[in-house]
């Protein structure tokens, strides 16, 4: 499974670094943006005292990495400066708080660790194999490097905790986790974010699925309809009466 | 029974929740500041659930819950000129159309999902509408007229409403794609920054430059006779494109945009002969920029006057939070009085919505008294020491306002910049000693090190003032803007002795954006710039958002610390407390 992983990492990045530099490098620097939200949520809502620093320092992290990703991003370009400009407006990626409720909120201290763990483990890995492969040009190769021991320290930290957290003993480094507890956390979260994957895959192809049957509705459908439909014109317009009560007004959507 | 009216404002940008009872604003706050993305349009999950846990109340206490918009009439709208822009409307129809029949065509649907209210309970008001009546019933007039002017709403881009004892009329409106704010936003665009968080850089960054692209600019947006406006549509491309706002006949009119994140070299030393004209460029984009949105502003405004036969006018909308542009309609508008309420965009249309309910629709008097914007969220003082002890930042307190006062002069006195976290949060953009940054102003460089190394921003953007009431005279506010003192919504020329002895504060235009601090109103920080006039004889302070650049302003103990851990701050003064920087030992660096 690790070699496989490694594999499909290698070749999603040969095309990635080569056709979409840009693009992976703002992705990055989202996820690392959302990553720094979700330490600093935890760090203000845990109860363990002896955690609250670790998740600042780590959110610290996250944040310059997410600084660092963004100027890779514009030094290696990207699209038109008009175009550039209103997307990125437009673009905020929902992260952090979903349905009202903080990452560190819906899994729980222990199965926060876990995820913190598997997810830097995941990044370390993908760093590596980048590096391994001398994919990245050789500037953003020199930050991946020093992200890199970051997100090690990251991926010990989480171990370590969980372990402690779950009654197993703690261990240093970066070899497997130890305790059941913590193990069983560490597989529900690889679970999980299998099964998100999946999802976001599903929701990816449903999104292209959609957008081609509606681009194949807009040449059908629309074009008879554009003899009748006008922009409205310049100038001042009297607003449209509305003879409804105001109370009934109140309750309807057009 | 009380009456309880939950207004909510999402789905686009700067999504809020206010909560009336009995017509009285008792919490306002804004999604953004819980979950840290700036202009967060998600539903105000967050927000609405402090609103109502802060008023003692659970979700199925309230009466009325008020979404600030009519999404079908948006729909009709967003379908019809798909239809009439065919074919140029190929990419945005499909996106526009899985945004719609997927999420926002069903925000009833929504809305009764997510605060678990009947649908019964959810009502529906009008984008300008709610932005006309967070003006007119904020403000201090029992009769006015309002001007609302933003991107778009429904189909309306601008219009002018009547306010009185009676409720809101709308007299007339201005319809998309016509619209003064999605002129100022193509042209923010152009100039490399990002809609919708990008426009102050360019008010800003006007001041530096020349109009000289006026001309063009009134050739692709004209006023025409009778008090409108009409935009090129071969030159705007808002109506169709996805992700453009103008055509390449901008540039062929402006030269070439300016690539977003590359350098300014108005003020970058070191910068090129051939860098410096090009940033001169830019700025004298923004300048014309300005100067059209100022005189098309003026040109409205004449015509809401006439059409109105008020003395007293409300701005609302984005396009009210253009400081310069509100003095020049104090100055030369026909309008004897102005207001406009401080958190004008679409935060403000959750409270607006919320308030026509109550007054207009369900009779309720409105409040008396000058409206305050520190409806949100205190910062717990006991959790903030906890958090300090935890995270190995030193801290120290001290006891009673006037110590604190003190305390606080002292440290910009000996010219540190201190994050100042008093009482409820702010609703909107406007930080007015709740959330700020503050420094002492006199330094010449001190503007300089806070967007340089504070704020992380721009070194162009300017800084505004906080002054005491007493020391309004060193502003050159017009008689008609009496009303807009304490909120910092409107530039104006800065007095010889500000310009002398606090430069940081004064833009390079020689205007500032103050806001004065009345001692009934702000004790606490009044009392602050009452011992720095002690000390110097200016009682004034240098006061910004306390945020970084890109960041929504600090929400809780954590993000004020982390705030200070990752810029040049010196302290925090959170309540009593102040806390200092921490020891990179402290930080794990």
């Amino acid at each position: 499974m690790g070699q496989l992983r490694k594999v499909w990492i290698g070749l999603t990045g040969r095309f990635a670094w080569r056709f979409r530099a840009a693009h992976l490098l703002r992705a990055f620097s989202r996820t690392e943006q959302g990553s720094a939200l979700d330490m600093f949520a935890a760090c203000e809502a845990t109860p363990r005292r002896e955690l609250r620093r670790k998740y600042f320092r780590h959110a610290l992290d996250e944040w310059r990495h997410a600084g660092v990703f963004k100027a890779r991003a514009r030094a290696v370009g990207g699209r038109s400066a008009t175009e550039t400009g209103v997307d990125e407006a437009g673009v905020i990626v929902e992260h952090g708080i979903i349905g009202g409720r903080t990452l560190f909120e819906r899994l729980g201290e222990r199965d926060f660790l876990a995820f913190v763990y598997v997810a830097e483990a995941d990044a370390v890995e993908q760093f590596e194999v980048y590096a391994a492969r001398g994919l990245p040009d050789p500037d953003t190769q020199a930050a991946l490097s020093v992200i890199l021991k970051d997100e090690l320290f990251h991926v010990t930290y989480s171990k370590h905790e969980l372990e402690r957290l779950t009654g197993a003993p703690p261990t240093t480094g970066t070899a497997a986790v130890v305790g059941a507890e913590a193990r069983a956390a560490v597989r529900r979260i690889r679970w999980s974010r299998l099964k998100e994957g999946w999802l976001r895959l599903s929701l990816d192809i449903g999104h292209l699925m959609t957008s081609l049957w509606l681009t194949l509705l807009y040449a059908l459908l629309i074009p008879p309809f554009r003899l009748l439909a006008r922009l409205e014109p310049a100038g001042w317009q009297a607003p449209s009466a509305d003879p409804r009560p105001l109370r009934l007004r109140l309750q309807s959507e057009a | 029974m009380a009456r309880v009216i939950l207004g909510v404002s999402a789905l686009y940008h700067d999504a809020a929740a206010a909560l009336l009872i009995d017509g009285k604003v008792v919490a306002a706050a804004q999604e953004e500041r819980f979950t840290r993305l700036k202009h967060d349009p998600s539903l105000p999950v967050r927000a609405a659930g402090w609103c109502l846990h802060h008023a003692g109340l659970r979700a199925e206490d309230v009466d009325q819950l008020v979404f600030y918009e009519k999404p079908l009439r948006k729909f009709e709208r967003i379908l019809t000129t798909s239809v009439a822009a065919f074919p140029r409307s190929a990419l945005s129809f499909p996106r526009q159309m899985k945004s719609w029949l997927g999420d926002k065509l069903w925000t009833r649907n929504r809305l009764v999902e997510a605060f678990g209210l009947p649908s019964a309970k959810i009502g529906f008001s009008e984008h300008h509408l709610s932005h006309a009546a967070s003006a007119f019933y904020s403000s201090p007039f029992e009769r006015a007229a309002v001007l609302v002017a933003d991107g778009v709403g429904e189909w309306a881009t601008t219009s002018i409403w009547r306010g009185g004892p009676e409720g809101l009329t709308p007299l007339a409106e201005v319809r998309w794609p016509h619209s003064l704010g999605l002129v100022y936003s193509a042209l923010t665009a152009f100039l490399g920054f990002a809609v919708n968080e990008g426009e102050y850089k360019v008010m800003g960054m006007a001041a530096w430059g020349q109009p000289r692209y006026l001309e063009q600019l009134h050739q692709i947006a004209k006023l025409t006779p009778g008090g409108g406006f009409t935009l090129d549509l071969d030159v705007f491309s808002h109506h169709w494109h996805p992700t453009r706002a103008s055509t390449d006949k901008l540039a062929a009119l402006l030269g070439p945009p300016r690539a977003p994140g590359s350098p300014i070299a108005l003020l970058e030393p070191g910068a090129d002969a051939g860098a410096r004209a090009e940033g001169q460029r830019h700025a004298d984009i923004a300048a014309s920029t300005q100067r059209w949105l100022e005189d098309a502003l003026l040109h409205v405004v004449r015509h809401a006057h006439a059409l109105s036969g008020e003395d007293a006018l409300c701005l609302a909308g984005g396009v009210a939070l253009n400081a310069v542009a509100n003095h020049r309609l104090a100055a030369e508008g026909p309008f004897a009085h102005l207001f406009v309420q401080p958190a004008a965009g679409d935060a403000g249309g959750a409270l607006g919505a919320a308030q026509w309910a109550a007054h207009a629709v369900f009779g309720q008097p409105r409040p008396a008294g000058p409206f305050r914007c520190d409806l949100g969220p205190e910062i717990d003082v006991g959790h903030a020491r906890q958090l300090a002890d935890d995270l190995g930042f030193p801290h120290d307190e001290v006891s009673g306002e006037d110590q604190l006062a003190a305390g606080v002069a002292a440290d910009l006195l000996a010219g540190r910049a201190v994050g100042f976290v008093q009482g409820r949060a702010e609703l909107g953009p406007r930080a007015l000693g709740h959330r700020s940054i503050l420094a002492d102003p006199r330094g010449a460089g001190t503007a300089e090190r806070v967007n340089r190394q504070i704020k992380l921003r721009e070194p162009f953007r300017p800084f505004a003032p906080s002054a005491r009431a007493a020391d309004m005279g060193l502003f050159a506010l017009p008689p008609a803007a009496a009303d807009l003192a304490p909120y910092m919504v409107i530039a104006s020329p800065a007095a010889d002795q500000l310009r002398s002895e606090a430069p940081a504060v004064v833009h390079v235009d020689g205007t500032a954006r103050p806001q004065a601090v009345d001692p009934g109103r702000e004790p606490l920080y009044h009392g602050v710039l009452d011992a720095m006039h002690a000390a110097t004889g200016l009682g004034v302070a240098l006061n910004t958002s306390f945020n970084l650049k890109g960041e929504p302003l600090v929400g809780s103990a954590t993000d004020a610390l982390a705030t200070l851990a990752r810029s040049a701050l010196d302290a925090v003064w959170i309540g009593p407390l102040r806390i200092g920087r921490p020891s990179a030992r402290a930080l794990g660096e």
